[in-house]
C-alpha cells in the first residue's frame, strides 16, 4: 500500500513529465489546460500513465471532469483508496 | 454592386440569405474563373474587391462595425456557395470570417475592435490566423513562438507555418506561448498587425491544391505589440483557440459541402450527355449507384453542417461536433470528388474539365485545422467521457423510409452506447493507448451524428427522402465500424509486426 503523499508525488511527477516541465514548477492550483497546456487527449494520457504507475483502474467518465492538478491528485488518491478497500473485502 | 448585406432594413437571417445567395451566385458565375485562379496561383484583385462589395468579408462581423452580424450557420451557407465554384476563394473568405476575425470580435478590447473591425468588414484589410509551427501541427501545445512581457509591451519571437491568407493579410491572430501571462506554459491569442517591425512574410508555398489561396510562413523577430493586443483573458489562449477552431472547422466543413455539390453538378451534367454502348452512361445501374451515393453523402454532409450551425446558435459547445463535421465532410467531399473523376472517365483526368481541380483542392481538408487521424482520437475520447446522445428526430408527417431510418438509428444508437460502455469497462482511461479502438468508436459516433442530422430535417424539406436514404446508409456504415471494434487490438498488433520489420530495414 502506498502512502497518500507517495500517490501525490507519482501524480505530480507524471503531470510534469507530460507537460514537459520541471516538477518543482507544478502546484495544486494549476489548470491542466490553461496553465499547463494539456489538451483533452494529453489529460487522458496523463491519467493513463498514472493508472499504470499505480496499478489501478481510473473511471474514464469521472476522469474527463478533472480540471486542475489538485483535482487529479484528489481523484487518483480517492480511486486508489476505494480500490484498496474493495481489494481487501474481496480477499476476505 | 448593391448587396443584400448593405440594406438598411434587416429582417431575419433567412431573408438576408435568400437575397444574398443569388447575388453571390451571379458574381461567381460572372467574375470567378476557378481554372485561371488555379493556373495563376492567385485570386485576382478584382475578385477580392467584388467579394468586398458584396459584403462577404463582413458577414460575421457585428453590424456596429459595418458587418452583417450573421450567424455561423448563415456564413456556412455562403462559404458553401463560394466553394461550389472555387475552393481558394471560399477558404480566403471562410478563414477571414472564422479564425481570422472571430477572436477579435469575441474577445478584443473595445478600442482594438473599433480600430480594426470596420476595415476587416469592408475587406480593405484581410485577416489571417497563425497557430501551426514546424514542430507543432495537430499538437498545438508544442508551440514554441513566445511572447515575453518587457517594458509594458509584448515581444514576439518565433515562426508560424502554413499561414492561410498570410501573403496579403493586414492583421494576424497568433497563438503564442506567454510565460509572463498566466502560468509558465500558458498561451495567449495576440493580434499582430502585418506592418509590425520584425514581422516577415515568407514566399508563397507551392501546393497540391487550393493554389489560389495564400499559404506562407510568418516570422516574428522581436515583434513588439501593445499588451491590449492580447485577446481576452491573458494566458487563456489554448481554450480560446479551441473555440475559434470550432468555428473554423465548421466553415471548412461547409466548404466541403460546396465542393461536393460542384463535383456532383458536374457529374450530373456529364452522365446525362455521355453515350457509350448505345446508351447514356447515366442510365447504367453502376453509374446510378455512384450518383445516388454521391447525392446521399452530400445531403448528409449538408445536414450535419446545418446541425452544427444550429447548435452554435443555441449556445451549445460545438468543439466536438465541429470535429465530427470536419472529419465527415472532408472525407465525404474527397470521396464524392473521386467518384466524379471516375464517372468522367479519361476526361476526369484533364484539368480543362475542372474536375481534377476540385479533387486536388479537397485533399487538404483531411489534414488542416486538425488532421483527421488526431480528431478521430479526440472524438473517440470525448465519447468515452460522455455517452453521445443521438437524436432520432420526430417521425410525424414523414413517410416509410423516414420511419425505417429512425427505427434503425435508434437501434444503432443503443448498440453504440453498449459498445462505448464495454470499451470503458475494458480499458478505463487506458483506452487512450488503444488508438484503433478510439478511432472506430469515433467513426461510429460520426455515422450516428450524421444520420441523426439527416433525420432532423422537416417533412416539407425537398431533400427529406434523400436524407432518410442517407441515414439508412450511415447506420449500415456505423454498424460495420462497431463490429470492427472487437478486432481493433488485433489489427494494432498486426500493424506493429509489419512496421517493426519495415522500420528495422
Amino acid at each position: 500500500m502506498r502512502a497518500h503523499e507517495d500517490i501525490r508525488t507519482v501524480t505530480m511527477g507524471l503531470v510534469a513529465e507530460i507537460a514537459e516541465t520541471d516538477i518543482v514548477s507544478i502546484h495544486d492550483g494549476q489548470r491542466l489546460r490553461e496553465d499547463l497546456g494539456l489538451d483533452s487527449l494529453q489529460s487522458l494520457e496523463l491519467l493513463s500513465s498514472i493508472s499504470e504507475a499505480l496499478s489501478i483502474d481510473l473511471d474514464v467518465e469521472m476522469a474527463m471532469g478533472i480540471r486542475t492538478v489538485e483535482d487529479a491528485c484528489s481523484f487518483v488518491a480517492a480511486q486508489y483508496e476505494e480500490q484498496r478497500i474493495n481489494g481487501q473485502r474481496a480477499a476476505r | 454592386m448593391a448587396s443584400a448585406l448593405q440594406g438598411e432594413t434587416r429582417t431575419d437571417e433567412a431573408e438576408i440569405l435568400e437575397a444574398l445567395l443569388p447575388e453571390v451566385t451571379r458574381f461567381l458565375s460572372a467574375c470567378v474563373d476557378g481554372y485561371a485562379i488555379d493556373r495563376d496561383g492567385r485570386i485576382p484583385e478584382t475578385v477580392r474587391a467584388g467579394l468586398g462589395r458584396l459584403g462577404l468579408f463582413g458577414m460575421t462581423i457585428p453590424e456596429a462595425y459595418g458587418g452583417a452580424g450573421l450567424s455561423l450557420g448563415s456564413a456556412c451557407r455562403i462559404v458553401a456557395e463560394l466553394a461550389r465554384v472555387d475552393r481558394s476563394v471560399a477558404i480566403m473568405v471562410g478563414l477571414h470570417a472564422g479564425l481570422g476575425t472571430r477572436g477579435l470580435v469575441e474577445l478584443g478590447s473595445p478600442a482594438l475592435r473599433a480600430r480594426w473591425l470596420p476595415r476587416l468588414a469592408s475587406g480593405d484589410c484581410i485577416a489571417s490566423f497563425a497557430a501551426t509551427e514546424a514542430g507543432a501541427g495537430s499538437a498545438l501545445t508544442a508551440i514554441g513562438t513566445t511572447g515575453r512581457v518587457a517594458g509594458g509591451t509584448l515581444h514576439l519571437d518565433g515562426e508560424k507555418s502554413y499561414v492561410t491568407n498570410g501573403g496579403f493579410a493586414g492583421l494576424f491572430t497568433a497563438l503564442v506561448r506567454t510565460p509572463g501571462l498566466g502560468g509558465e506554459r500558458a498561451h495567449s491569442l495576440v493580434c499582430v498587425p502585418a506592418g509590425a517591425r520584425g514581422l516577415t512574410i515568407g514566399p508563397e508555398e507551392k501546393k497540391l491544391g487550393i493554389r489560389g489561396s495564400s499559404t506562407v510562413t510568418v516570422s516574428f523577430d522581436d515583434v513588439e505589440v501593445p499588451l491590449d493586443h492580447v485577446l481576452g483573458t491573458p494566458g487563456d489562449g489554448m481554450r480560446q483557440a479551441s473555440a475559434l477552431l470550432a468555428w473554423g472547422r465548421t466553415l471548412m466543413s461547409a466548404g466541403c459541402v460546396g465542393a461536393a455539390r460542384g463535383a456532383l453538378d458536374a457529374t450530373l451534367g456529364y452522365v446525362r450527355e455521355r453515350r457509350q454502348f448505345g446508351g447514356l452512361i447515366g442510365d447504367f445501374a453502376a453509374t446510378r449507384a455512384h450518383v445516388a451515393w454521391m447525392a446521399a453523402r452530400l445531403v448528409a454532409m449538408d445536414s450535419l453542417v446545418r446541425s452544427v450551425g444550429d447548435a452554435e446558435h443555441a449556445g451549445e459547445s460545438i468543439e466536438v461536433e465541429s470535429a465530427v463535421a470536419k472529419v465527415f465532410c472532408s472525407e465525404g467531399a474527397f470521396e464524392v470528388c473521386d467518384r466524379a473523376v471516375q464517372l468522367h472517365g479519361a476526361l476526369g483526368f484533364l484539368e480543362e474539365t475542372g474536375v481534377p481541380r476540385i479533387l486536388r483542392d479537397t485533399r487538404i481538408t483531411r489534414i488542416f485545422e486538425g488532421a483527421n487521424d488526431v480528431l478521430l482520437l479526440r472524438i473517440g475520447a470525448a465519447a468515452l467521457g460522455e455517452s453521445p446522445a443521438i437524436l432520432t428526430g420526430a417521425t410525424t408527417g414523414h413517410g416509410g423510409p423516414w420511419v425505417r431510418g429512425a427505427e434503425r438509428l435508434e437501434a444503432f444508437a443503443c448498440s453504440l452506447r453498449h459498445e462505448v460502455d464495454a470499451v470503458r469497462q475494458s480499458f478505463g482511461v487506458r483506452a487512450v493507448r488503444h488508438q484503433l479502438t478510439l478511432q472506430r468508436v469515433a467513426r461510429a459516433v460520426i455515422c450516428a451524428r450524421a444520420a441523426s442530422a439527416c433525420l432532423l430535417r422537416s417533412p416539407g424539406d425537398p431533400d427529406a427522402d434523400l436524407a432518410a436514404h442517407a441515414a439508412q446508409l450511415l447506420v449500415g456504415e456505423g454498424n460495420a465500424w462497431l463490429s470492427g471494434l472487437s478486432r481493433a487490438d488485433d489489427d494494432e498488433a498486426a500493424a506493429r509486426v509489419v512496421t517493426d520489420r519495415l522500420y528495422a530495414r
